[in-house]
């Protein structure tokens, strides 16, 4: 399922040149900030939205001269839930059969099947304004899966939730994921992506910075084990001075100076004087701050 | 992989799948079964109390009123005038108020435009459910009308289909409005500027006859005096060849108004 593509609007190029293959089976991550362009991304691959220039493919099927057909065999999930608040649960799903073309009577059974897959069974007959953030994002994905689809694209699943819902969308898709499902997802929560994704791709301000399953990454662009420096109180600037003097790369975010490993080690801090140091184990936002000097968060 | 779906192209603009408007107009009957007592006020009720009051008591104050060939009670005139104004109401209320809903509040358009429906299945499958609730309305209101002997003629059994047409065209343009609309509030105007002042002023509740010769030509281009002359033309049994353009303005308001409410929701939802 390869995409190589670029999305414009006007001059600014939200997506610029991305290029990407997805096996069969696998959940592939998007990991960057707002305005990364994961979202353009998605919708392009859904054949959603225009591609300004080259080509997405799923299954054999080109999303750009085949914009519908590419629905027909996937199942997006959007940042908004997009639920009817009219209709019931259960009705949600088996309305969102009839745009596939199913019957009533296939809908319906769909519509069961994901219900007691996604643990909504008891919560069919009640309305959707009823579900608090966990359960109202479940039934989202649940939708998606009313036509079988042989991928699904799960656009920031989990954005906007409190922790305790999204610890139960991530179970939910770990589920999934085991079912063998093909995923892409976007996200611009590290976890999530450690957590879900087979494989990632790191995108900033529409380029893709790097690739590769999670744990490679991390030993790749931050070493095991990252140091974290908080100076104290007035030793910032001699901090900062002896971490450069010693050729140590370091981010500050907040008040700390984040030095990432070299070569898979960690860095040797014994020098430097006037901060406390401690070591934690790297991860993927430390691969995102080495790659771009920012964090995931920030807008 | 699969290669019938790898050789095959979605063929442009003439890719259309029928099952994609049932789909929509499915999902709509879901909801409208779910609170049907409730729509149904607004469906018979409503109407009803107007046409009462109108035909049975202003009626009373009111001689006759001449129509083409002959003159008929104030209550046989406006009968039919209600009937389509009201269905126009509905089809307008449905696909401007309830469309943008759907497109802004609860992002339901995105949704269904995820599934494998197209926007202009989509635009037509609104249209066509605000066309299915004007032809609802349409039904119990001249059955309450011929029941109560307001209705001179066989041939008012073609009000339904006038009530049908009526809410294509009306639903067309309240998607437009829906779509361009920034805000609810700004689509309240689609009542106060253009359901209200179309509602008395088609020919509805008077002749367009009656008014100043200036205005005249003004009335004839608003576009529910059309179906509302069909109707009464249907609904008395005097029929003539100039009904003709009326029926033809309704047709070519329905074929301008979709592709147009087509391409302002794709510039609005498919970017």
């Amino acid at each position: 399922m390869p995409l190589d593509s670029s999305k414009k609007f006007g001059d600014f190029s939200a997506v610029d040149g991305i290029t990407f293959d997805v096996h069969h089976g696998e959940t592939f991550g998007m990991l960057g900030p707002n305005g990364a362009g994961k979202t353009s991304t998605l919708r392009m691959m859904s054949g959603l939205s225009p591609v300004t220039s080259g080509e997405s493919e799923i299954d054999g099927i080109d999303a750009t001269s085949n914009p519908r057909s590419i629905r027909d065999v996937i199942g997006v999930v959007s940042q908004q839930d997009g639920l009817d608040p009219d209709i019931s649960v259960r009705d949600n799903l088996t309305v969102y059969g009839f745009y596939f073309g199913l019957n009533r009577e296939m809908a319906n059974k769909r519509a069961d099947e994901v219900l007691d897959f996604f643990g909504l069974k008891a919560r069919g007959g009640d309305s959707v304004d009823d579900l608090f953030g966990g359960m109202r994002r479940r039934l989202t994905i649940a939708r998606a899966f009313v036509s079988r689809p042989r991928l699904v694209i799960l656009d920031e699943p989990t954005t906007g939730l409190d922790p305790n819902s999204r610890n139960q969308v991530w179970e939910q898709l770990a589920i999934l994921k085991n079912s063998g499902v093909t995923v892409v997802m976007s996200t611009h929560y590290m976890e999530e992506a450690a957590i879900l994704c087979d494989r990632l791709v790191i995108m900033d301000e529409g380029k893709i910075l790097a690739a590769g399953t999670p744990d490679d990454l991390i030993r790749d662009q931050a070493g095991a084990e990252v140091a974290q420096v908080r100076p104290e109180s007035g030793q910032r600037d001699s901090v900062q001075r002896q971490l450069k003097d010693g050729g140590h790369e370091a981010t500050e975010i907040g008040a700390i100076f984040t030095v990432r490993g070299v070569n898979g080690n960690r860095a040797d801090l014994s020098n430097i004087s006037g901060a406390r140091i401690s070591y934690r184990a790297a991860n993927l936002e430390d691969v995102f701050m080495g790659l771009t000097g920012r964090d995931l968060e920030n807008e | 992989m699969n290669e019938s779906l790898a050789s095959r192209r979605d063929s442009g603009r003439f890719d259309f799948r029928l099952r994609g408007v049932v789909g929509v107009w499915l999902g709509h009957y879901t909801a409208f079964k779910g609170g049907w007592m409730i729509e149904m006020t607004g469906i018979i009720l409503e109407p009803v109390f107007i046409l009462a009051a109108v035909a049975f008591g202003i009626g009373e104050l009111v001689g006759e009123v001449q129509t083409r060939d002959d003159g008929v009670s104030y209550a046989v005139f406006v009968a039919p005038g209600i009937v389509i104004g009201n269905a126009m109401w509905h089809s307008l209320f449905e696909c401007s108020w309830g469309a943008f809903r759907r497109l802004q509040t609860n992002r339901i358009y995105d949704s269904i435009l995820a599934a494998p429906v197209s926007m202009r299945e989509l635009v037509l499958g609104e249209i066509t459910w605000g066309a299915t609730r004007a032809l609802m309305t349409t039904a119990a209101v001249l059955a309450f009308a011929t029941a109560t002997g307001l209705v001179e003629s066989p041939w008012a059994i073609g009000i339904l289909g006038v009530g049908l047409l009526t809410g294509f065209m009306f639903g067309g343009f309240g998607l437009i409005a829906a779509a361009i609309a920034p805000s609810t509030h700004m689509l309240t105007l689609v009542f106060t500027m253009v359901a209200t002042p179309l509602f008395f002023f088609s020919g509805t509740f008077f002749p367009v006859s009656t008014l100043p010769p200036w205005a005249q030509p003004l009335a004839w281009a608003l576009p529910l005096s059309h179906p509302v002359r069909i109707a009464r033309a249907l609904a008395v049994g005097e029929l003539y060849m100039a009904l003709l353009w009326s029926l033809l303005y309704l047709i070519v308001a329905t074929l301008i108004f979709f592709p147009i409410a087509v391409k302002l929701l794709s510039r609005r939802l498919l970017i």
